[in-house]
């Protein structure tokens, strides 16, 4: 199996860097880096969800990390030698994620491991890096437990990650919300780790902001809910005035549905969703999706105006013809990460790529970030802002973007206990 | 019985060599195996043996991984802590027991599976103990715990394989030696006629409880395994779908033998890893090979080489 798909490959990437090339992309015609005599190929072991009602996170991953991919093999590929990822489902489960990691590096031979969704299997995945002893860029997996706890208080140093963590979904969420005329808030969330603890932020952060704010009420919906109505009645009989949400994929879509039929967007001042602004949330509600609801994810590709993401946008649509989504983005962030930190370090040797990633900085798509050295989360800003429809662009969109810096809604080490 | 020995005896040595000729994501994967098998084992004895189909072994085997789980964060020794992980384990199956075991057929199934989700409700919400979704992490391969010299490190996942690997291969000599027993034969028994069972003097009840308990022994043996292995224990361990996979070996290899859950075991973990390389659909590939499986092999893969031997056998 293994040297078919090998000459397969060679022969696509062949293919597309050509096409590259002769679109006069200027990446692709920049000079080929100088050969760091380091092994060849460099492998990548990518690890997300593919199957289920969730694969269309794990297909924009895909898509987003194969597009940085063909773009430095394109280039000469890592100090001339050329990379080679393989994909594994994950399935959201604990036991198949380490398994998975122990395939990578024990049988294929992995150099570094990108990935995950899920939190869970973030934090199991972590914690056998050490006996593995490889880095692992985790770029969707948001508990806050993987940097301040596993690499901060923990030292784990293999461990980074590139998509900022629930401080987008849980603080800077509060930051829009003191504005907003609301002071009744209820949620909607999932009922594990992540719905739990962005709530919990929400609720220490915002009465740290407007101390008058109250909080009438939570329904937890488990994994999998494709009937909302109870959770959405529950809430909505405390006549809250704002709804907090942390559904996302499919549930959100599903969600967003059902609450319409409830006239919950009339009987409200404000409903915010975390990861609303994913394509494939604004691609599945499409037109149903109400304008002005509040939405945010882990990069937005409308934002920043910057030419690296102009360039992006340009590149991911050309390869794929779709939007990029932000698993897309962080997968690609990791892998040009990766680049960058080897060719500094000029060696693949785990040690000497730690040092190099600590500190890093990156001019990514979703904007300039810098690795923290102290709990090794790349640090940058996502906005949240209103959902609009375009007639320009085929899905939703947002508009009233509110950016905050990274100092304003970062956890900074040593990360004292979220308090409420 | 001497071909059982000799079968045995080829199965141990073949188990054991492992670390030494199998690079470590093979002696990995075996060990994976091996625990499959011996959930699957346990499985049988109440599917293959007494006729009852369990749908809840992932509580026990949950069981059995979290109770070792804690007790080895706590600083416990590793054998101390798994045998203890294994007693827990039983200890849940001797409360559920008593209520499962008053029914047969699919209601004894449907209240399996019933206590099942229950235990993963426990497990998934009580994040003060377990570590809700998140699971417990940080679990140590710790010293084993036995007197002076004895007292080694597990902490090298060879040594780890080792110890588990004679750890199961003991348990699968218990469970062979059960089905052979007095026990055994009463459970077959109760399988081909529990009303007739009854008449001849055996308490089906008790029998069948007392089946219930060991399956759920063993079953919390291998989560209990499980824990150092992974150095993680998270909720889908109590999960329906763990309590499937048992299920799958069993049916695959013929629950009608000894030797088909492990077998069964081998081939759905192997088959899964083969198919996994090949394609990232491999759910499709993977359901459709089970279909094909179940459906030309009836009676299991041993099942279906004895049918295959029986003619030659007449003539």
């Amino acid at each position: 199996m293994a040297p078919r798909r090998g000459t397969t490959r060679r022969r696509f990437l062949k293919s597309t860097g050509l096409a590259l090339a002769g679109l006069g992309l200027p990446r692709a015609i920049g000079a080929a880096t100088a050969d760091l005599k380091l092994k060849k190929p460099i492998k990548i072991g990518c690890q997300t969800i593919l199957s289920g009602p969730l694969g269309g996170y794990g297909e924009f991953m895909r898509k987003g990390a194969t597009l940085a991919m063909e773009e430095i093999n394109a280039q000469g590929g890592i100090g001339g030698s050329p990379i080679e990822i393989s994909f594994r489902d994950e399935e959201l489960k604990v036991d198949v994620g380490v398994k998975n990691a122990r395939y990578f590096v024990e049988d294929w031979g992995a150099d570094f491991l990108i990935g995950i969704d899920s939190s869970a299997v973030a934090l199991a995945v972590g914690e056998i890096m050490p006996s593995l002893n490889r880095i692992l860029i985790v770029t969707h997996g948001a508990t806050e437990k993987y940097n301040e706890d596993l690499v901060f208080k923990r030292h784990v140093r293999q461990c980074f990650r590139v998509c900022v963590p629930v401080y987008q979904d849980g603080i800077a969420s509060a930051l829009v919300a003191k504005d907003l005329p609301v002071k009744r808030w209820a949620t909607i969330s999932p009922d594990y780790e992540y719905g739990h603890t962005s709530w919990r932020m929400f609720r220490a952060y915002l009465k740290r902001f407007k101390p008058d704010v109250e909080f009438v009420g939570e329904s937890f919906a488990k994994f999998g809910t494709v009937d909302f109505s109870s959770h959405i009645s529950k809430v909505m009989g405390l006549s809250p005035e704002g709804i907090f949400s942390t559904e996302w994929g499919g549930e959100a879509v599903t969600m967003v549905k059902q609450a319409k039929l409830f006239k919950v967007f009339e009987q409200t001042k404000a409903f915010m969703i975390g990861m609303g602004a994913a394509m494939d949330v604004l691609q599945g509600l499409g037109a149903d999706y109400p304008d002005g609801v509040w939405a945010s994810g882990r990069y937005y590709f409308g934002y920043p105006d910057s030419a690296e993401n102009k360039r992006f946008n340009e590149a991911f649509r050309k390869r794929w013809d779709t939007y990029p989504s932000y698993p897309s983005e962080t997968a690609y962030t990791a892998v040009q990460a990766l680049k960058k930190a080897v060719e500094k370090a000029r060696s693949v040797e785990t040690e000497k790529v730690i040092e190099a990633l600590e500190g890093l900085e990156l001019d990514r798509p979703a904007g300039k970030c810098v690795i923290r050295k102290e709990d090794h989360q790349a640090v940058y800003a996502v906005p949240w802002g209103q959902i609009r429809h375009d007639p320009k662009f085929p899905m939703p969109t947002l508009t009233n973007l509110k950016v905050f810096t990274t100092d304003e809604y970062y956890r900074k080490p040593p990360f004292a206990p979220v308090e409420g | 019985m001497r071909a059982r020995l000799a079968a045995g005896a080829v199965l141990a040595v073949v188990v054991l060599l492992v670390p030494a000729i199998a690079g470590p994501f093979l002696r990995y994967l075996v060990l994976n195996m091996l625990l499959l098998a011996l959930l699957a084992l346990s499985f049988n004895l109440l599917f293959g043996m007494t006729g009852l189909l369990s749908f809840g072994q992932g509580a026990f085997y949950a069981g059995g991984a979290y109770s070792a789980a804690l007790l080895l964060r706590a600083g416990v020794p590793l054998l101390w802590s798994i045998l203890l992980g294994a007693l827990a384990a039983a200890a849940l199956a001797a409360v559920l027991g008593a209520f499962c075991v008053r029914h047969t057929r699919i209601y004894f199934s449907m209240l399996t599976l019933a206590f099942g989700m229950l235990v993963y409700a426990v497990v998934w919400k009580w994040t003060a103990v377990t570590g809700g979704d998140d699971g417990l992490i940080g679990i140590p391969r710790a010293r084993i715990g036995l007197p002076g010299p004895l007292d080694f490190s597990l902490d090298s996942p060879a040594r780890y394989y080792l110890f588990a690997a004679v750890l199961v291969l003991l348990s699968m000599a218990v469970l062979h030696r059960l089905s052979a027993s007095p026990l055994g034969l009463a459970l077959r028994a109760i399988r081909e006629n529990a009303e007739r069972a009854e008449f001849s003097g055996v308490p089906v009840r008790r029998t069948i409880y007392i089946a219930f308990v060991t399956a759920g022994l063993f079953a919390g043996l291998s989560g209990a395994l499980l824990a150092p292995l992974e150095q993680t224990v998270s909720p889908s361990t109590a999960h329906w779908t763990k309590s499937a996979e048992p299920v799958m070996a069993t049916l695959i290899g013929g629950p009608l033998s000894f030797l088909g859950p492990i077998l069964g075991a081998v081939v759905y973990l192997g088959l899964k890893e083969i198919i996994v390389r090949f394609t990232e659909y491999w759910l499709l590939v993977f359901g459709l090979v089970l279909l094909a499986m179940v459906l030309v092999f009836r009676g299991g893969l041993v099942g279906a080489a004895s049918r295959l031997r029986m003619p030659r056998r007449r003539t």
